[in-house]
């Protein structure tokens, strides 16, 4: 079956509505917010979960690519589809499907926009925890795909510490589901396996996440630093005071200064860097840690601590972080983000390292990162039309996080692994460890329909892929 | 007892592999290893990754059944073994594989038992939230593979919450990794939760790093008693409904009481145990919000003797009754009502007693259940027990007097489609060969 086929196929699944195929509506779904792109053959949008059960079924049968996507924020890659692939878009599917605020959670379907559902609960007086900067676009589907982070996993985790229950469509077209709405269950947790796991085993139809209690009172604290290594330091030295922040980010100086230009949030436009610090929950607990984390700054050599006085100035602080990569987005024609992770007390060195790869490759990076936890995000601004410069943005990528590698860490903390840096795993893996990795993707997607050129390295997703199928096996069984 | 025989070659192999002073294989040695009905032919105590991955190539060669073995504290769990060929011990693999204090991060083997990592990271002010019964005795890899946890999961978090990496040999005797050494890392499939709960049958766990938290400088203990369970609950609520953040949030069932207490006579209250931390002016105010509920409050040596007690539960009880069938439940929040009240209702009309604990803030439930007269049948009032789970709800059997053994597979449950686990577990252990017959399927 080609592809004309599957599209008149798709048309009579979901309507000739939901299906596009037209070169000038493909182009639209030809990136992410990443650097990559290619044009798929079919962009489809199901409305329910039968639908994608029976757009599973057709894209196994006819072996052409199936490719999940939210809000096509992502940053990996992961939601590109091979060229002439199927984009199946969860944009319909965007229902909140239950609130149980006595069993503190929610059940949603994947297209639901990540602040949405905060802002459905509100008035519960809860919130969904993981908070990416793009939580006014991206979607809990997407979240579930990549395991995405944000500022406040700091204290929360990430989506994964998030969702105890997920329904899932298997590339047969099977709905099954794994997990619900208790904290843990008996069994395999398949859920915490499937969050994450970048559309490579299944797809989400619905989601079953935790919902946590607005804590009572929150402080932002900014602390400004005459230099990127004197706030460096404060950062293992505010945790080794015993203070657990919910939120502790970091902006250097030119980066500061970019983001005020863009958004007026009152950053200081002298500063050699700054950290945004954010501490959560009990009255008291927060006033007296506060005072601890100042006290700190202060003692590492920070010029002044200023407190949020009012909920408008906290809002203004935390618009400069969400806003920052469109800030500096405003300078050049590209800009590629990394998302490498260090332990925290190896942030000092990683940052010279940075700065020393800048040099040697001419390149402007910025440093704007989820400090708390290592996470780290150097902006490097490019232009995409200097096919040399694109490969200098590329090498310097791989130079720092091989320098993340070295220092045990890791190629990303929150935004998954994808196309972009699937070639990368090796350096982070070994042969052996991805080939344990590849046998489970397989007993669930053998044939590679689902989500394939992603997470796993290239070679290997060739050899596997002419071997024998495991899920050849799941199918005799009655799968 | 059923003696396996296992082919000669394999004692020879073993040998060359670990060398002979690590295998052993006299039965009279190995009377303590029997493992629910099943005695060993032979055990042996490779000190590597490397060795264990030679071990089950040669397992997974002659399909030979193998059970991994840390602090033998949980063997007792599950279904019946058939057979077992080779009893693996962790005992050897104890290395700190990395530790640094500032990072607050630390791996270690999995045959390190939980008490000497807790102890060595509190040198540092620093706390690790796992809290197995029996720490002394519990490993690492142990500890991993039941998924089990104490009470500091209602404020900590489950294992799967702040695992942050594994390292494994998988049933087919290759190596495998997931996660690292860092907090934040979404690098490949999250093998952490995978082989968290997975009963050692996917994989042996070789190693893990962990987060870890700063040791609170003061803790209190809270304790209110209440009629019924429905009271009890409804506490629960307040506290959840509430701005505070207690650590440990239990409730502990009149029977459970007494066993807490070392006390024949069974109390009449049901209690919850609220365990707070933080500075005075926290304290005192967690002291205002409990309201006059609170009977008394646990400070210093008391306090940590009763959370010792909490967390050894599930062992004390096979001490204290020795027929009784331990349950663990996992229950959405609105579950655990109906379930305590089934338990006193079946209980009651069916001559048996309960003695339940559990983080009800996290819907984690241990029950003990045992029968007062010769005619109970308690694996019909368990199994009734299951019938009456809803939706997510799951239980698993922690142990289980033997001569109930034969109804096991019966009693258990779980959400997750049961042939999503087969093919899991046919890609990481194609032949069976870890654990077989003890988990689910």
């Amino acid at each position: 079956m080609g592809l004309p086929e599957v599209i008149g196929d798709l048309c009579k699944i979901v309507g000739r509505d939901a299906v596009l195929d037209r070169p000038e509506d493909l182009m639209l779904y030809e990136y992410d917010a990443g650097v990559r792109r290619s044009t798929p053959g079919v962009v489809v949008f199901p409305q329910t979960t039968q639908h994608v059960s029976g757009i599973m079924q057709l894209a196994s049968a006819a072996a052409i690519p199936i490719v999940a996507r939210g809000a096509g924020t992502g940053l990996s890659g992961g939601a590109i589809s091979p060229n002439g692939g199927i984009v199946i878009a969860f944009s319909r599917m965007n229902r909140i499907l239950e609130v149980d605020a006595e069993n503190r959670c929610a059940v949603v379907q994947p297209g639901v926009v990540n602040l949405q559902l905060s802002e459905h609960v509100s008035h519960l007086g809860l919130y969904f925890a993981p908070d990416p900067s793009s939580q006014k676009a991206c979607t809990i589907g997407g979240n579930v795909a990549e395991n995405s982070g944000g500022p406040h996993t700091l204290l929360h985790g990430v989506t994964v510490n998030h969702v105890t229950g997920v329904e899932v469509v298997l590339p047969s077209g099977e709905i099954v589901q794994f997990g619900g709405k208790a904290a843990e269950s008996y069994g395999y947790d398949l859920t915490g396996f499937f969050v994450g796991s970048e559309g490579t085993i299944g797809i989400a139809t619905a989601i079953t996440v935790k919902l946590l209690r607005k804590p009572e009172m929150v402080a932002t604290l900014l602390a400004i630093f005459e230099s990127v290594d004197d706030a460096a330091r404060t950062v293992s030295a505010i945790t080794a005071e015993g203070i657990t922040p919910a939120a502790l980010e970091m902006f250097d100086g030119w980066t500061l200064r970019t983001v005020e230009a863009f958004c007026h949030a009152g950053y200081p436009l002298d500063a050699g860097a700054v950290l945004l610090i954010e501490l959560e929950g009990l009255r008291e607990a927060v006033e007296e840690q506060s005072i601890a984390a100042s006290d700190v700054c202060l003692r590492q050599k920070a010029r002044e601590v200023r407190r949020a006085k009012i909920e408008e100035e906290r809002t203004l602080l935390w618009k400069g972080r969400k806003m920052a990569f469109a800030a500096l987005g405003r300078l050049s024609p590209s800009y590629y983000t990394q998302d490498g992770v260090v332990p925290r007390s190896k942030i000092p060195g990683v940052l010279e390292h940075i700065s020393q790869v800048a040099q040697r490759y001419a390149l402007t990076i910025g440093n704007i990162f989820h400090a708390g936890d290592g996470n780290l995000h150097p902006l490097i601004l490019f232009d995409m039309r200097d096919a040399e410069q694109f490969r200098c943005v590329l090498a310097a990528s791989r130079d720092i996080m091989q320098y993340c590698i070295d220092v045990g860490g890791s190629i990303t903390g929150e935004h998954g692994v994808g196309l972009e840096k699937r070639d990368l795993m090796p350096l982070l893996f070994t042969d052996e460890d991805l080939d344990v990795m590849t046998s489970l993707r397989n007993a669930f997607n053998g044939a590679g329909v689902l989500n394939p050129e992603k997470m796993l390295p290239a070679p290997r997703m060739c050899r596997e892929i002419s071997g024998p199928s495991s899920n050849a096996v799941l199918a005799q069984e009655g799968m | 007892v059923s003696i396996a025989t296992s082919p000669l070659h394999v004692a020879n192999d073993l040998r060359e592999i670990c060398g002979a002073a690590h295998v052993i294989e006299y039965p009279a040695q190995l009377g303590q290893h029997k493992i629910l009905g099943a005695m060993s032919a032979i055990a042996v105590e490779p000190a590597s990754a490397e060795e264990i991955a030679a071990i089950l190539r040669v397992a997974h060669e002659d399909g030979l059944n193998i059970v991994p073995a840390g602090g033998l504290t949980q063997q007792q769990a599950g279904n019946s073994l058939n057979q077992v060929d080779i009893l693996l011990h962790s005992s050897r693999i104890t290395q700190v594989e990395h530790y640094d204090p500032g990072d607050l991060t630390v791996g270690v083997g999995a045959g390190c038992t939980v008490a000497q990592l807790t102890s060595m990271v509190e040198a540092d002010g620093l706390f690790f939230a796992g809290d197995p019964p029996l720490p002394g005795r519990a490993t690492i890899g142990g500890m991993l593979a039941s998924g089990i946890s104490g009470p500091q999961r209602h404020g900590y978090g489950g294992l799967r919450d702040y695992c942050i990496g594994i390292r494994f040999v998988t049933g087919d005797g290759r190596k495998g990794r997931g996660g690292g050494r860092v907090v934040k890392n979404v690098a490949g499939y999250d093998m952490m939760k995978l082989l968290i709960g997975s009963w050692g049958t996917l994989a042996i766990i070789t190693g893990a790093s962990f987060k870890l938290f700063p040791t609170p400088r003061q803790t209190r203990t809270f304790v209110a008693e209440f009629a019924t369970a429905a009271d009890a609950i409804e506490y629960r609520n307040a506290v959840l409904r509430s701005p505070l953040s207690p650590i440990c949030l239990e409730v502990v069932s009149p029977e459970g009481g007494a066993i807490l207490c070392g006390e024949r006579q069974s109390a009449k209250a049901w209690s919850i145990y609220l365990r707070a931390a933080g500075s005075d002016s926290v304290l005192t105010r967690y002291r205002r919000e409990l309201g006059s509920t609170i009977l008394r409050e646990m400070e210093d040596r008391a306090e940590q003797d009763v959370w010792r007690a909490i967390r050894d539960f599930p062992q004390t009880i096979r001490e204290t009754h020795p027929d009784a069938l331990l349950l663990s439940l996992y229950l959405p929040l609105t579950d655990v009502l109906p379930t305590l009240q089934n338990l006193e209702s079946l209980g009651a009309s069916n001559g048996a007693k309960f003695a339940a604990i559990g983080r009800i803030g996290v819907g984690h439930l241990l029950v003990g259940l045992w029968p007062t007269g010769s005619q109970t049948s308690v694996a019909a009032i368990a199994s009734t027990l299951r019938d009456r789970l809803l939706g997510s709800a799951s239980l698993n059997v922690l142990h289980c007097p033997d001569e109930m053994r034969s109804q096991f597979t019966e009693w258990r449950k779980t959400p997750t489609h049961l042939e999503s686990m087969r093919a899991v577990k046919r890609a990481l252990d194609p032949k069976d060969i870890l654990n077989r017959g003890r988990f689910i399927f």
